[in-house]
C-alpha cells in the first residue's frame, strides 16, 4: 500500500496511532531500510509466513490500541521452529487480551530476527515553533539513561547529517568500540537525510521513531517504527 | 517595510507630554535629541506646544503624510482607537510602547487580536506593543532618556523586553562600550518579529554584527531559514530564554519525550551558525569581540603574558573550551631567542623581554613578533592595570599590532590599582574587547575563532 494510502485510510478510521507495519511500509517507501514485517491475521498464517521468511522469527502484537507491545507481553524474539511461533500467537493473545481487554487486536506482525547490530535511534517530532525535527542517537540504554542524542531541524542537509552523527558524546562506539564492528556513518546519515526529506515533504505527521535501528559495518535496518500522526 | 520604522519622514508621537518625566516627554525629547531631520508631530488634545513642536490634537489634525506613528497611551481602548485612526490616515508604520495587552492575558489579549485584526486589513505593520522600540543615531523612541548621541556603529541589538532594551541602549550609549547602530525592542511581537528584523538587518549594509535575544521564538523554522542565510554573511549572537529541559513535552515517541525546548533551539543555533551567548553581558561582550576584531582562520591561540601562572590558567581555559596553544615555528624561535632567556614557548612569557628592553618596547616589537608566527590566528594577551602598562595602552599598540597583523586580540585583566586598570577598561575598552576576567575572554574568543573556522569552511 502506498503512503498516501495509509495515511488516507488512517484518517478515515480517525486514529492518529499507525501500526509497525504500515509505519515500515511508509518508512520503506521514503527509501529507509526496514525488516521486512508481514502481517498474520490467525496462528496458520503466521506458521506459514515464518516457513516462508525462515527460523528464527519475531512475532510481535498488531494493534493500534497498545502502543506498549513488550509491557503487554506482546512481544516475542528469537522463535526457532513451528512449535514455537504457535505457542508464542497463544501467548500474545492471551496476555494482550488481558492487558487491553477493549484493544482491537488485528493480528501479529511477523518478522525476521535481524543480526545484532549497534544499537541506534533515530526519530522526528514536530515543534510547534520550529516544525518537524529530526533525532539521532545511540540506542538502547545510552539513549534512555543519558539522552545522549542530537537534533537538527528539518530539511536538513547532508553536512547537517555529518554533524549530528559526530556531535554525540558517544560516538566512540559508532567506530565500532572493543572489537564490536564499526556502525557504516555514512549510510546512517543518509538516512536522515531520507527522513528529514520525507518528513519535509509529508505534512500530518507529528511523531516518528525508529527505535532500533541496528548499524553494522555495511548499511543499517530499521527494527522497529512507529508513527504518529497530527490529530 | 521595515524602512518606514528606522528611516522614516516624518513621526507622529501620540500620547505626546510637555510634562518632564512623562513617557510621551521622553520620546519626543529623544527624537528631538536624535538626527532624525523630517517632521515631528506631537499628538495631544490639551496642548498647543511641546519642546518646540506644534501639538496637534489628533492624527487627522496632521496636515502632510504622516509615515511612523509612535504611541505611549495609557489605556490599550485607546490604543486600539489610535490604531484605527492610523488606518484612515495612511500610516503605514506603528510603534506601540504601551503595555496591558497580550502580556497581561484576558482583555488584553483580546485587544491586541484587535489590533492585529486592524493592521493586517489595512496593510499596517506594527512593532510592539509593550517595548521600546528603536534606538538609533536618526530615531530614538526608547523611554528612557539618551545622555549622548547614538554612534553611527556597526553592531545591531534586537531585543524583547522593552525595560531591558531600552536599559542597555542606555548603559552602551553612555558609556560607549559597544559601537552599536541600533537597539530595537520588539516586545509582544504582535506583527513585526525578530526574523523581519534579521532579514532587514541581514541585508543592510553597515551592519557587520547582529546580537539578539529572544523570550519567546515566533516561528523558528523561518528563523531557521534567515538565520542560516544571515549568519553565513554576518555573526549573528543570538540568547534565548527559556532554554531549561523542563520544556520536554508529553510525547508519545521516544524522540518527542527526549526533544525539550532547550535542546531543538541549540540544534537551531548550531544549524544556522548563530553563536550562542548564555547572558546578557555575553550578548554585549561577543558583540565587542565580533565587531573590532578581524575572523581568525583557526583556533591556534598565543598566550601572552608576564606571569607564568597565569598563563598555566588561561592555557586549561584554552583547552576546555576547544583552542589550541600551538608551539611557533623555528623561525619565530630563532628571531626571538635574544629576548628570551630559555627558547620562547607557548604561553609566550615576555618577563624576561620586558625587564631587557622595558613593557612598551616589549610589547611593541616582541609580541607582534611572536604573534605574526604562522602557527597563529589569534592572541589572548594579559594586560596588569599598573602603571607600566599605561605608556603602551596610551600609544594604542595593540590596536595597531591588530591592523598589522591582521588577527584577532582579546585583552583580560586580572590585577592592578583602579586608576589604572579603569583607563584600560574604560578607553582601551572602547576600541578592542578587554575582560575583567580570563574565562570571559577564552570564551568570548573561542566564538570568534568557531565563527571564523565556519566561514572558512563555507569559503572553501
Amino acid at each position: 500500500m502506498k503512503t498516501a494510502q495509509i495515511l488516507s485510510k488512517a484518517r478515515e478510521e480517525k486514529r492518529t496511532v499507525l501500526t509497525e507495519i504500515e509505519a515500515k511500509q511508509i518508512l520503506g517507501e521514503a527509501g529507509i531500510n526496514c525488516t521486512p514485517t508481514v502481517l498474520a491475521e490467525s496462528k496458520e498464517k503466521a506458521v506459514s509466513i515464518c516457513d516462508e521468511i525462515g527460523y528464527p522469527v519475531v512475532l510481535k502484537v498488531s494493534s493500534v490500541d497498545i502502543t506498549h507491545k513488550s509491557d503487554a507481553g506482546g512481544v516475542k524474539v528469537n522463535l526457532q521452529n513451528r512449535e514455537a511461533v504457535e505457542k508464542a500467537y497463544d501467548d500474545i493473545m492471551t496476555s494482550c487480551r488481558a492487558y487491553a481487554p477493549d484493544a482491537n487486536i488485528e493480528g501479529v506482525a511477523v518478522q525476521g530476527m535481524a543480526k545484532i547490530g549497534t544499537e541506534i535511534i533515530m526519530g522526528m517530532i514536530k515543534d510547534a515553533s520550529f516544525g518537524p525535527v529530526v533525532m539521532f542517537g545511540l540506542g538502547g540504554v545510552l539513549v534512555e539513561v543519558l539522552k545522549d542524542v542530537s537534533f537538527r531541524i528539518v530539511p536538513i542537509e547532508k553536512a547537517d547529517a555529518e554533524e549530528m552523527t559526530s556531535e554525540i558524546q558517544g560516538k566512540k562506539l559508532l567506530a565500532g568500540y572493543r572489537g564490536n564492528d564499526p556502525a557504516d556513518v555514512p549510510y546512517l546519515q543518509e538516512m536522515l537525510v531520507k527522513l528529514s526529506d520525507f518528513v519535509n515533504a509529508t505534512p500530518g505527521i507529528e511523531e516518528i521513531d525508529m527505535n532500533p535501528v541496528f548499524a553494522y559495518k555495511e548499511g543499517a535496518v530499521v527494527v522497529d517504527a512507529r508513527i504518529i500522526l497530527s490529530a | 517595510m521595515m524602512d518606514l520604522f528606522f528611516k522614516p519622514k516624518s513621526i507622529a508621537v501620540i500620547g505626546a507630554s510637555g510634562k518632564p518625566g512623562k513617557l510621551g516627554y521622553v520620546i519626543v525629547n529623544n527624537i528631538k535629541g536624535s538626527d532624525f531631520a523630517g517632521d515631528v508631530y506631537p499628538v495631544n488634545p490639551k496642548s498647543d506646544e511641546i519642546l518646540g513642536y506644534k501639538v496637534y490634537t489628533s492624527l487627522t489634525e496632521i496636515p502632510g503624510d504622516v509615515e511612523l506613528v509612535i504611541t505611549a497611551l495609557p489605556t490599550p481602548k485607546l490604543t486600539v482607537a489610535t490604531v484605527e485612526e492610523c488606518a484612515q490616515k495612511g500610516v503605514k508604520a506603528i510603534i506601540i510602547e504601551s503595555a496591558g495587552f497580550a502580556e497581561m492575558g484576558g482583555d488584553g489579549k483580546i485587544y491586541q487580536q484587535q489590533i492585529v485584526d486592524i493592521a493586517k486589513k489595512n496593510n499596517i505593520r506594527v512593532m510592539g506593543p509593550n517595548c521600546s522600540g528603536i534606538v538609533s543615531r536618526n530615531i530614538v523612541t526608547s523611554i528612557y532618556p539618551m545622555t549622548k548621541k547614538v554612534p553611527n556603529g556597526n553592531v545591531v541589538l534586537i531585543g524583547q523586553s522593552g525595560l531591558l532594551a531600552a536599559g542597555m541602549a542606555s548603559d552602551i550609549v553612555e558609556n560607549e562600550s559597544l559601537n552599536i547602530s541600533k537597539v530595537c525592542s520588539i516586545g509582544n511581537k504582535c506583527d513585526v518579529n525578530e526574523n523581519d528584523l534579521l532579514e532587514y538587518f541581514g541585508e543592510e549594509e553597515g551592519v557587520d554584527v547582529i546580537s539578539m535575544y529572544l523570550e519567546t521564538i515566533s516561528d523558528g523554522r523561518n528563523l531557521t531559514r534567515i538565520a542560516k542565510k544571515v549568519a553565513a554573511k554576518k555573526p549573528v549572537i543570538f540568547l534565548s530564554g527559556g532554554r531549561t529541559e523542563a520544556g520536554a513535552r508529553a510525547a508519545m515517541s521516544h524522540t518527542g519525550s527526549i526533544a525539550s525546548n532547550a535542546k531543538i533551539v541549540e540544534a537551531a543555533v548550531k544549524q544556522t551558525g548563530m553563536i550562542m551567548a548564555d547572558d546578557f553581558t555575553e550578548l554585549k561582550d561577543f558583540a565587542k569581540v565580533f565587531s573590532t576584531q578581524p575572523l581568525p582562520k583557526g583556533n591556534r591561540i598565543a598566550v601572552i603574558t608576564l606571569a607564568g601562572s597565569v598563563g598555566v590558567n588561561v592555557s586549561d581555559l584554552c583547552a576546555s573550551h576547544g583552542l589550541e596553544l600551538p608551539k611557533l615555528t623555528e623561525a619565530t624561535t630563532e628571531k626571538l631567542k635574544d629576548m628570551f632567556d630559555t627558547p620562547v614557548s607557548n604561553p609566550v612569557d615576555l618577563y624576561f623581554s620586558v625587564t631587557k628592553i622595558g613593557f612598551t618596547k616589549t610589547l611593541e616589537t616582541t609580541f607582534p613578533d611572536a604573534f605574526r608566527d604562522d602557527n597563529i590566528d589569534a592572541a589572548v594577551l594579559i594586560l596588569a592595570g599598573f602603571e607600566y602598562t599605561q605608556e603602551a595602552v596610551q600609544k594604542k599598540i595593540i590596536q595597531k599590532i591588530v591592523q598589522d597583523v591582521g588577527k584577532p586580540v582579546v585583552v583580560c585583566m586580572i590585577v592592578g590599582y583602579n586608576k589604572y586598570k579603569n583607563v584600560i577598561m574604560d578607553e582601551m575598552g572602547k576600541e578592542i574587547p578587554v575582560f575583567p576576567s580570563l574565562i570571559s575572554g577564552v570564551k568570548a574568543l573561542s566564538k570568534l575563532c568557531e565563527y571564523g573556522i565556519r566561514r572558512q569552511k563555507q569559503s572553501a
